[in-house]
Order: C-alpha cells, then structure tokens, then sequence
C-alpha cells in the first residue's frame, strides 16, 4: 500500500498546472525557473521541465492530471 | 415509506468524440449505442417521478484537491455548480455544453449525512464542491431535455490511495437503502464510471481493459451475488482498472439483493462501456 501513496510534490505541482493559468504560463515560458523552489527530485525536475507528462506519470504523477492540464496533456495513441 | 424506486450504474465519460480521437469509428459507434441505452433507462426513470437522484461517483481532482481526499463525502446545501475548466481538455472538455446549476435534495443528503455520522460512517461534507464530467454526463444523458430531479451528489474515493474498501462502499449503500425506506421519498439512485479501463492508473498501459474481470463482475451481479463483490481487494481492482466499481459497490448495497440487467457492454481498447439497470421489487 505505501508503494501507492502519492507523490505529494509531483502531484501538488500537477493540480497547480491544472487550475493555475498563471502558473502555468509561467510554467510554459520557463518550467525550470517556475518549479526552481519546489521539493522535487532530480528526475521528477527533469521530467517537467522536458514537459515529458508520461515520465510524469511514472514517477507517480496522478493519471487524471497528466490526461487533462490545458496544452500539457498526454493524448495517448489511437488503438 | 419512502423507496428506491430506480437504480442503474453507468460509464461516465459519454462524449462521442473523445472516444472516436481514442479509438476511431468504434469509438463514436459504441458511445452512440451505450448513450442511447443509457437515455431509454432515463425514460424508464422518469417515469418513476422520483424526489430525488442520488449520484455516487468519484472525483478526478476537481471537486477535491490535495488540500483534502475525503474517502467518502456528501454534498449538501440548495444547489451545486459543474466543474470549471479553463481550455479544458480530454474528459474535462464534455461538460461546457451543460448546465451550470443543478438543485440539491437537501433533506435527504442531510439525512444521509446526518444519520449515517450517528450510525457511526465518518462521512465528509461539503457545501461547495463543485461536480464533473462523472456526475453530469450520466445526470445528463438519462435526461435529455426533461427536467432533472434535486440531486444528492455522494462522492467516493475511488482513485488516490488508500481508498475505502469495497466492503465498506456496500455498507454505505445499505445505510442510504435504510434513510430512504424512513423518509417520505421515493429515490433513484445511479453509480458511475467503470468498467475496466486505465488499469494501474498507468499511462503506458492506457488501451488495456480486463474483460474477463468484468465478465465475473456483471456474472456475480446478474446473480445478486453480492458476498464475493464485497470481497474484491484494492489490489485487485487496481490491476485490472476497476477503480470506479467502489461507486458500483455502494449502489449494490443499496439495493441488494437485487438483480441486475445488462443493458449495454462494449468493448473497446480504450474501456468496456457499460449500462445495467437493477431489477427492483
């Protein structure tokens, strides 16, 4: 069950890209300078600022969030 | 003596275009049918007159955010407002062409809120959390353009762990079963979301469903066999993406032991849609 647990960091981040238009202008014009003071590991930081919202979502990124952030979303493959 | 004199359970996400981007034309083509199956239910409904629509769905972090999960939640108050989104996308873009005011059965949300904290059910409350795409486009699509009954929205904790149990989901359903048969009311009550689809909540394994588990989920409800339903573990429903049955699980324990009718089941790569309707006495 621990396993499971949200990431708060990562997922705090995402709800904030979500429902931040400010923030995610912000976010758009320079993701390393808006996330510079956050708690995130090195790879979480990586995979953010590369917009990469699958690597995201592997780290513990809440699927819903990585789906639906306005211009950041993951439009998986047609199958 | 107030009744539940409806009961069905439903996909959530009924957007014909969000699934013809998923899957192509199968995808328009199986929302299309799941939809109407679902809107000659809400004619059976309607006919029912009911007081009141309980709505048991789960939150994909817009009502809730992680200020605060709660397992189990209902809204009160006069009225509740859909979810707003700016640019919204994917799930989220279904709910602009809806209305924005819904009203609220406030007695029997508070009864049920009330009666269920007495009964010993650490129930969350809210008087301003707005609804999304899991409450409305059910809500909305058994409608149509008839006028929709007062609304008691009862969210569950169906995707950020640890959620409640299944078991527990069920009970909640019998205490929603007991608050009704003491009130003046007569009650519909739908579940939402499901079936199988986004299992492990992983991106990489979007386009995976677990058919056969849902097989032995429709299986044992058509039955009315509700134990091993109870039974089904976190784990269990992670794995095969079957999250949003704990919404299910308490319409169940709502109306068991009632049988279930399988109104629509489609598969497609992206999720099994589904529309059952139970059988009432």
């Amino acid at each position: 069950m621990e396993a499971r647990l949200s990431r708060y960091a990562v997922n705090s981040l995402l709800y904030r890209l979500k429902k931040d238009p400010e923030f995610r202008a912000r976010f758009g014009a320079d993701p390393a300078a808006s996330i510079a003071d956050l708690d995130l590991s090195a790879e979480e930081r990586a995979a953010f600022v590369a917009r990469d919202m699958r690597r995201v979502n592997e780290l513990g990124g809440y699927l819903h969030l990585v789906l639906s952030i306005p211009g950041l979303a993951v439009h998986p493959p047609r199958r | 003596m107030g009744r539940i004199v409806f009961a069905a359970a439903m996909s959530h996400v009924l957007d014909p275009d969000y699934y013809e981007r998923a899957c192509g034309a199968e995808g328009r083509r199986k929302t299309d049918e799941a939809m109407a199956a679902i809107a000659a239910m809400g004619e059976r409904l309607s006919t029912t007159r009911p007081d009141a629509l309980i709505v048991v769905a789960d939150d994909h972090l817009n009502a809730f955010s992680f200020n605060c999960v709660p397992a189990m939640c209902v809204r009160i108050g006069r009225e509740v407002h859909r979810m707003r989104q700016d640019h919204a996308e994917a799930f989220d873009a279904v709910l602009e062409h809806m209305p924005t005011t819904y009203p609220l059965h406030e007695g029997l949300a508070t009864a049920i809120l009330a009666d269920g904290v007495a009964a010993g059910f650490d129930l969350a409350l809210s008087w301003e959390a707005p609804v999304d795409h899991a409450f409305l486009a059910p809500v909305n699509t058994l409608h149509g353009s008839r006028p929709i009954p007062p609304l008691v929205p009862i969210w569950i904790n169906c995707f950020v762990a640890p959620q409640p149990t299944a078991r527990r989901c069920f009970a909640l359903g019998a205490h929603v079963a007991r608050v009704v048969a003491k009130s003046d009311w007569n009650v519909a009550i739908v579940a939402t979301g499901g079936l199988s689809h986004f299992p492990e909540l992983s991106v990489a394994r979007i386009g995976e469903t677990d058919s056969v588990f849902d097989g032995r989920l429709i299986h044992w409800m058509e039955r009315g066999e509700h134990e091993p339903l109870q039974e089904l573990g976190a784990d269990e429903l992670h794995k095969t993406g079957s999250h949003e049955f704990l919404n299910w699980m308490v319409l169940l324990g709502a109306v068991s032991p009632a049988r279930a009718e399988v109104r629509y089941f489609g598969e497609l790569p992206r999720i099994n849609l589904a529309a059952v309707e139970w059988r009432l006495a």
